[in-house]
This record gives structure tokens, sequence and C-alpha cells, in this order.
């Protein structure tokens, strides 16, 4: 029979003998990836919902009514000549007016009563993603050129939301690590009583000459598969939380936010996160076996 | 086979529990080590079993010294040496046959390899038809017996055997004796620590008598 082998029978043979502390550490493990997970479903939506903010980020030039020809099609010119810029599309006061009526029916009448058409024309800039900062500039820029009435330019907001994000995900991660470094201990004392119920086993085998993969190896083992399995815990909680609450709050959100377009982790970060209990496990397992001298 | 030069041991400040042991036991010798409790004789053993370090001199074994062995260098070492212990040493989770066969297992012998040699040794020793007894259902005779084959399986160079007939009466006793024989007939070097002098006479070996961690005599074998 092989290490391998050998230390996968000695150490599911283990875990099944340690009872009630495999489940502690089965528990804590699960607590830390659940926070983990948790975590990384919020980061992964809020992302996709920034990213798309991000990638409908528009300016809008407000023209004076009076502007003439020539000095829109300049704007229009410097516009198009920018890196920042996608796309620029002249709308007029009366297409204004036709938009506002579609989108808002309901208040049709007040545009309406307001008699003359209260639109003014603007030039839409459409805006490449990851350039909040030049987007800045150009709106600078474009306030004091002829013909500009308003420039309307509100993604600052969004960049510091990003900035928050941000600040909220390393925070999120730290707390994920010291959650991680608990259950690595709490799986370390775990193998620990493995060992100290095996010490006789043990001495017998480092009196015999077994080979230190021999000797180590189905503690590791056994590591690897509470931090696996407490993983997977996790996972699966993490998902019966997720289409609960999902479920739940249907009705309640329904018009703040499209509830197709949040998601659950996809199998690549599930995988991740299976393969972290692992690692985490596995490593709790060394330390712990280490002391097997 | 087993050598030892200027060989001490101490524990703590000026507890010698050997010292100045020089020592030489020939390939397929048969020898007791004998003294009263605290001679030194466990000692030794544990030196020569790598289960601790000399506090001055060598020990040789095979043309080795132990001393320059690293840590898997002394696993393959203990691989060449069977030892048997008083209180037996045996896993009471496993069978009589998993006793034995787990030395084979985990030194990687293929699995059909595990199952012959750990029934030969068995039937060498008797206990044939108690290969699926729990050690608590044994004797003290049937689990000594288990640990002589569990020392025998991998067909080591060197037996080294502590008190193995501590926990077991006279009859008992010669009988474990009996095996060690057999066993140094096929060549292999016996060393037996006990102060049971009877059993000594009995068998009429060379002995090495220990003292305070000294060697005070080492009279010829009788025949």
């Amino acid at each position: 029979m092989t290490v391998v082998g050998y230390a996968c029978d000695e150490g599911w043979a283990s875990l099944r003998r340690s009872g009630r502390s495999a489940f502690v550490s089965i528990g804590t493990i699960a607590i830390a990836f659940a926070t983990l997970g948790g975590f990384l479903l919020i980061s992964v939506n809020v992302q996709d919902v920034l990213d798309r903010w991000l990638d409908a980020a528009e300016m809008s030039v407000y023209l004076h009514d009076a502007v003439s020809d020539a000095e829109r099609a300049a704007l229009e010119e410097h516009l198009r000549a920018q890196a920042v810029v996608a796309g620029v599309e002249y709308v007029s006061r009366e297409r204004a007016l036709d938009r506002f009526r579609v989108d808002f029916p309901e208040l049709r009448d007040v545009a309406e009563g307001v008699g003359e058409n209260p639109f003014p024309p603007s030039l839409e800039v459409r805006l490449r993603p990851d350039a909040v900062d030049a987007a800045a500039a150009l709106s600078r820029d474009l306030a004091g050129r002829p013909g500009v009435a308003d420039v309307r330019y509100d993604q600052r907001w969004l960049s510091r939301l990003v900035g928050i994000v941000t600040a909220a995900r390393v925070a999120g991660a730290l707390a994920t690590a010291i959650l991680m470094l608990g259950a690595a201990f709490t799986v370390a004392a775990v193998v620990r009583l493995s060992l100290h119920a095996r010490r006789d086993e043990l001495e017998i085998m480092q009196l015999v000459g077994a080979p230190f993969s021999y000797i180590r190896g189905p503690f590791i083992v056994e590591g690897m598969l509470l931090g696996g399995i407490g993983a997977a815990v996790a996972l699966a909680s993490i998902a019966a939380l997720y289409s609960t609450v999902l479920g739940s709050l249907g009705s309640n959100v329904a018009g703040v936010t499209d509830l197709t377009e949040i998601r659950f982790l996809g199998v690549a970060e599930l995988l991740l996160m299976l393969a972290g209990g692992v690692l985490v496990g596995g490593l709790a397992g060394i330390i712990a076996s280490r002391a097997i001298r | 086979m087993i050598e030892t030069q200027s060989l001490a041991k101490t524990y703590g400040r000026g507890m010698y529990a050997l010292r100045g042991l020089d020592l030489a036991i020939a390939k397929g010798d048969f020898a007791f080590l004998t003294g009263a409790s605290g001679a030194g004789k466990s000692t030794l053993l544990r030196l020569l079993l790598l289960q601790e370090r000399p506090s001055e001199g060598r020990v040789v074994v095979g043309g080795r010294n132990l001393a320059d062995l690293d840590r898997d260098e002394i696993q393959a070492y203990r691989r060449t040496v069977g030892f048997v212990f008083q209180d037996f040493k045996l896993i009471a989770s496993k069978s009589v046959f998993e006793n034995v066969s787990f030395v084979l297992r985990v030194l990687g012998q293929p699995i059909e390899q595990q199952r012959r040699r750990t029934y030969q040794v068995l039937k060498w020793v008797g206990l044939q038809h108690r290969l699926q007894a729990m050690p608590r259902e044994l004797s003290g005779g049937e689990q000594q017996r288990v640990a002589i084959a569990r020392a025998l399986v991998n067909e080591p160079h060197i037996i080294l055997a502590d008190e193995p007939t501590g926990n077991l009466d006279p009859d008992l006793s010669l009988e474990i004796m009996s095996l060690f024989r057999e066993i140094n007939a096929s060549g292999t070097t016996v060393l037996v620590a006990t102060h049971d002098r009877e059993l000594i006479r009995r068998v009429g070996r060379r002995v090495i008598h220990l003292d305070q961690g000294r060697i005070v005599d080492t009279p010829e074998p009788r025949p």
C-alpha cells in the first residue's frame, strides 16, 4: 500500500474516532468559511453593480438655447477626440421632451403645464469605464467652452463608492484571515488530540522505523478532511441562506434592483473555497504533526 | 555487530546511568544484560534503539556510529533492529494479526507479502489459531509471543529485549527464551536485559553484568 493510501485510510479512521472534537473543528472552519463566502458573495454582486454603473457612466453637457451649429459641431469634435469618450449623441430640446414623456408618463401634464419646452439641448457623452479621473478633468474643461451652459458629471460619488467597497473588502479579508487562523488552530488542536490518542501506535511506528511520511501523513490527511468538510458545510449554509433571503426579498426590493442580476458564487469561486479549506486544514495538520520527532 | 566505546549517559548533574562502558557483541551472539534495577540495562537498550543519545562516548552498530545518523537514517537503522518490551507494547485496538502486519504496512510492503509474512511468524510463535484475537483476550505469554512475532516480522539483524519475561511465570519465561534461542540460531544477534538470574543460569549464554552503570564482569557463557 502506498503512503497516500495508508494516510487516507488512517486519516479517515482517525477523523471518525475523533467524534465531538472533530465536530467542533468542522464547525469552526465552517464559520470562518461562511464569513469568507458571505463577504465574497456580497462583494461579487456589489462589484457587478458597480461595473454596470461604471459601464453606463455618462456625462451630460447642456448647451445654451442659442448655441450655434458651429459651436455645437466644435464641441462634438472636441469630445470625440478625447480618449475617455466612447460616444457622443446630440439631444435636441424636442427629443428631450419626448423622452421625458415616455419615461415619466405620469408627469406628462407637468411638462405640458409649463407651456414652453423646459428642456435645453444637450450632448450626451458615453464614457469609457475606469476613467473617472480623466472624465472629471474633461468635465472641468468643458464648463468653460463656448455654447456650454452646464456640465453634469455625477460619477465622483461612484468613485468614492468604489473606494468604500474596496475598504470594506479589505476589512472583510482581514476578518476572514483572523477567523481562518482561529480555525487552523482548532484543527491543529483536534489533530493533536488524535495524535495523543494514538501515542502508543506512534511510538511503535517510530521504533519499527516507519518513514516519517507514514507517521505524519494520516494527521495531515485528517486536517485536510476537517478543512474540506468545514468549507463544504459553509458553502451549503451560504447557498441555503442565499436562496432563502432571495425568496423572502422578492417583493420588497422589486423596483430598487433587478433580482435576476444577483448571482451566487461561480464554480471557480466555490472550488477555490473548498481548496482553501483543504489547504488550511492540511497546514494545521502539518503543524500539529511536527510534534512527532 | 554492537560496540560501545567509553559510553556514558547522565541524567541531571552527575547522575550517571552508564559510565565508561566498553562493550562488544559479535554478530550472531546471544547475550544477557543483567544487574539490579537502576544498573543501566534499559538505558543501554534505549541508546541502542536511539530513543536517547549518549552523553559521552560512541555506540557503533554494524560499523556505523549511531551519532552520525540523521532523522531518516535513524528510521532506516531501526528497521534492522527488532525490540521486545516487558509490557509488550501491543496496540489494544488492533487484532493479533494486525499488530504484526502493521509493521510491514507502515514500511510500505505489498499487501500479499504482509499477509504471508505475518502468518508465517505468527505460526512460528505458535499463535496461528489466535490471529483475530484482541490483545486483551490473550494471556501474558501469548502477548509476549505476539510482541516477538512483531519484532521478527521485518527480519531484523538484531533483537533487543528489555525484561521480556518480567511479567511471566518461570515456565512461560523458559518458553519465551527458547524462542529467542531459535531466533539466535538463525543468525540474528540477540541482547536480552533481565535481572532473572535463574533464567540466565538455565539458558546459559554470555552474561554482561552491569552495576551502577559500569560493567563489573562478563563471565564466559556456560555450555
